[in-house]
């Protein structure tokens, strides 16, 4: 049976007539279990494998899929759901043959591996009707934890703008999908898209190679998902409004537009399946002042499985006139507030580099390279540093780089979103 | 199970049944009491005198108190983790506030005040109905040793149960009076040192020991006798006739202005309000200075901790502000004890508030013993 602990950190002290408390509220997950197998339904899965006509150019792409989703197919328990979708102008059913799934065995293992075998590239990039036909999957067979892998090299230019967002909109809560986008010709704010709506990761597989070891880790971490769907319940105050909350680790991702209100006082926000691993919420709520001495919550945190809850942590505010107390900043909530200004710095940075805003790009990729250094993110630190040399981190100052390699760029914006954890003391 | 077998769950003390928190080391209690054995609201002890009929001293103590289900706030419905459900006001733990009348004659109210997060302070009152013998005992933690709060309540209600215990006097002379009381106080003052180094004890004698000030005061009759260590105050303030401040704070800024310094300066030195006498497992000396004042009118006996006196250091604003509040609240002293308190915390309430009060009138106590008697 899957524990969850949940922990808050904050400054809950509050100056005379301040309204905002933030908060980190800090999930662990122990003894998760496998997926499907936890008592609450079964599992699913599906690979959807792009096999537009540039998957040939250079043919190593294809290869490289085909050999990847066979890893993938390795990786999946046996008695999970599972189907393969080759994608081009059209969703196509690789395994099983009719649009369907397989419960898999050594058999329908082998026999699916036989087919991607015989995957062929050739036609346009349509992910809108590729995510459609994946939804109409896992709706047939009704489990209740959905995992797909969607692997693409190029931009959707097979079908109109609105079928993506459409296809999205339908998807939304019935699965969850990683997106991996190979080569650079690929767009990685359509991933990005896909990954926010249906609560998965986003990344680039810049060498062939490295696609194999990609996927198999994928499908792991699927399948050690024992979880099948966790929630965050927020209760905050009569007269307070939830100014954001937003996953800050291991990556940030502001959940804020998936608020469901439940009740007059309490929303709840989806996290998807859990294995065993920690997650850090930023939680900002606006309430009502209280006069100085007052003790009260500005909101109440819990973690909620099949309408369990699980986990419950509150978050309060306390007015005092003590300003040794009430200016303290929070640890834990400084550095994640600095964080997710990294990942905000680094997008619109590399957005006004595209744009020809070069003075603007500078600005904002010191930026980045200052917080970077600052809080210890030596990922991106490293990202950053293909991108723009760093001149003076301590002082945020960079040169733009003359030649950059587009796989580089596309690496720093996707993982831009990646924290580092804060340094617990102790 | 018997109330005698409970325990509290953070000390092992012993705790009554429908205890919100433990009067040994403060810690909240839940569970909710079985109705039929609850205390009852007012605990009896018979007092022997001598040549007279027993006498019922009245002692209730915060264990009575509940925590309320609906938020004082808004009104809404406090939920279990101890905050309401609507507007997250935290439920108001009879630790950080509550008042204690055990006559009608005395009362008082202690309360966390503004910017402490905890109330440190404590008092425990007892009193005859018929006005003959009253007991007002109050305690303020030391804020630089955890758990002081702890310290205080046990030292309060250690001194006022070791007082309830001790006989009447007869007719006696006054100066055979203030001997006997001397000596009783000072006997209840070890109790509560006592007290004290048990909360010590019971944390494993930390380095910085729980500690406390320490005020008693004992009417009996027309004699008030009180004693002291510390910086907590007593006060006599009669309707007519000059105030006096019975106690003497052992503290540096009593030493500064004894060497000199006038009021105004003494207060702006940040050692003012160290205190050179407490009780606790550190004290070197917790031996009470004694004083006693007879009353011979209608007046007001105040005993209270800084967290009052801060706002009225000088005797004369202290009585100017009792004579002001009491005009509008008459003479029962639980109006008036909250006024005070209310008064402390409306100029900042930087420190815990202690405010308890008996209503001395010699005239109206003869008169209901000319009556009981008659």
């Amino acid at each position: 049976m899957a524990e969850f602990k949940a922990e808050v950190f904050q400054n809950e002290f509050l100056a005379e007539g301040a309204t905002d408390v933030h908060a980190v509220v800090s999930v662990a997950c122990t003894d998760a279990g496998t997926a499907g197998q936890s008592g609450h339904g079964e599992a699913a899965e599906i690979i959807i494998v792009d096999t537009s006509g540039s998957m040939d150019m250079p043919a190593s792409k294809i290869v490289a899929a085909r050999r990847a989703a066979k890893v993938a197919l390795g990786e999946i328990v046996d008695g999970t759901w599972f189907g393969v979708i080759s994608g081009h102008s059209v969703a196509q059913m690789v395994y099983p043959s009719h649009p369907g799934m397989a419960k898999m065995t050594d058999v329908t293992r082998r026999e699916a591996v036989h087919m991607i075998d015989a995957l062929r590239a050739g036609g346009a990039t349509a992910i809108g009707a590729w995510i459609s036909a994946a939804t109409e999957l896992f709706l047939q067979v009704q489990t209740a934890q959905c995992h797909a892998i969607l692997l693409t090299d190029g931009k959707i230019e097979g079908e109109p703008p609105s079928a993506l967002p459409q296809a999205l909109r339908a998807a939304e809560g019935q699965f969850q999908c990683d997106c991996r986008g190979i080569g650079s010709d690929w767009v990685v704010d359509e991933l990005r898209e896909i990954a926010n709506a249906l609560l998965g990761t986003v990344d680039i597989i810049a060498k062939p190679d490295d696609l194999e070891a990609d996927f198999e880790s994928m499908i792991r971490t699927s399948m050690s998902r024992g979880v099948a769907d966790a929630r965050l319940r927020v209760w905050a105050p009569q007269g307070s409004e939830v100014l954001f909350v937003r996953q800050v680790a291991p990556s940030v991702e502001d959940l804020s537009a998936k608020a469901v209100q439940v009740g007059p006082l309490i929303r709840e926000y989806p996290t998807g399946a859990w294995s065993d691993e920690s997650r850090d919420y930023h939680v900002a709520v606006r309430v009502p002042v209280a006069p100085l001495g007052n003790e009260r919550l500005a909101a109440r945190v819990e973690v909620v499985v099949n309408d369990e809850v699980m986990a419950k942590s509150l978050v309060k505010a306390t007015w005092s006139p003590d300003a040794n107390l009430t200016t303290r900043l929070d640890p834990a909530v400084a550095h994640y507030t600095g964080q997710a200004q990294l990942a905000d710095a680094i997008q619109k940075g590399l957005a006004a580099k595209a744009a020809g805003d070069d003075r603007t790009a500078t600005v904002l990729l010191g930026e980045a390279a200052k917080i970077a250094h600052e809080s210890g993110n030596d990922d991106t630190t490293r990202l950053l540093s293909k991108v723009v040399d760093v001149v003076d981190a301590e002082a945020g100052t960079v040169r733009l780089k003359a030649n950059i390699e587009r796989t580089d760029e596309m690496a720093l914006d996707t993982r831009s979103t990646k924290t580092t954890r804060i340094r617990k003391e102790s | 199970m018997t109330a005698a077998e409970l325990a509290c769950p953070a000390c092992t003390a012993a705790i009554a049944v429908g205890d919100t928190f433990c009067e040994a080391c403060g810690a909240p209690l839940s569970g909710a009491p079985s109705p039929d054995a609850q205390q009852p609201a007012a605990e009896l002890h018979e007092v022997p005198v001598a040549g007279a009929p027993a006498v019922d001293i009245t002692a209730p103590i915060p264990r009575t108190v509940k925590r309320s289900a609906v938020c004082a706030q808004c009104g809404g419905r406090i939920l279990d983790d101890g905050f309401c459900g609507t507007c997250g006001q935290k439920a108001r733990s009879p630790r950080d506030h509550w008042s204690e009348q055990p006559a009608p004659w005395v009362g008082g109210v202690c309360d966390r005040g503004i910017v402490h997060t905890a109330n440190e302070d404590a008092m425990a009152l007892a009193a005859t109905a018929d006005g003959s013998l009253a007991i007002l005992v109050v305690c303020d933690g030391v804020t630089s040793a955890p758990h002081s709060d702890r310290a205080a309540l046990a030292a309060a209600l250690a001194a006022c149960g070791q007082l309830t215990a001790v006989p009447m006097l007869g007719a006696s002379s006054v100066a055979a009076c203030v001997n006997y009381w001397t000596e009783a106080l000072e006997s209840a003052v070890d109790e509560a040192n006592a007290a004290a180094v048990g909360v010590a004890h019971t944390m494993g004698d930390p380095p910085e020991p729980p500690s406390c000030t320490f005020v008693a005061a004992v009417v009996a009759g027309e004699l008030i006798t009180v004693a002291w260590c510390g910086d907590s105050r007593a006060y006599w303030l009669p309707d007519a006739g000059p105030p006096r401040q019975l106690t003497v704070d052992h503290s540096l800024g009593t030493a500064l202005m004894a060497s000199g310094t006038s009021r105004a300066e003494a207060e702006a030195d940040p050692s003012f309000h160290t205190i050179t006498r407490w009780l606790g497992n550190d004290s070197v000396d917790h031996e009470p200075e004694i004083a006693s004042q007879s009353i011979d009118g209608p007046g007001w006996l105040l005993v209270c901790s800084d967290g009052l006196w801060n706002y009225a250091s000088a005797l004369d604003e202290m009585a100017a502000r009792v004579s002001q509040l009491s005009a509008t609240t008459g003479s029962d002293p639980l109006p008036l004890a909250a006024a005070l308190v209310e008064w402390a915390n409306a100029a900042g309430g930087h420190d815990n508030v202690t405010a308890a009060l008996a209503r001395c009138d010699p005239s109206l106590r003869l008169q209901r013993e000319r009556t009981s008697g008659g």
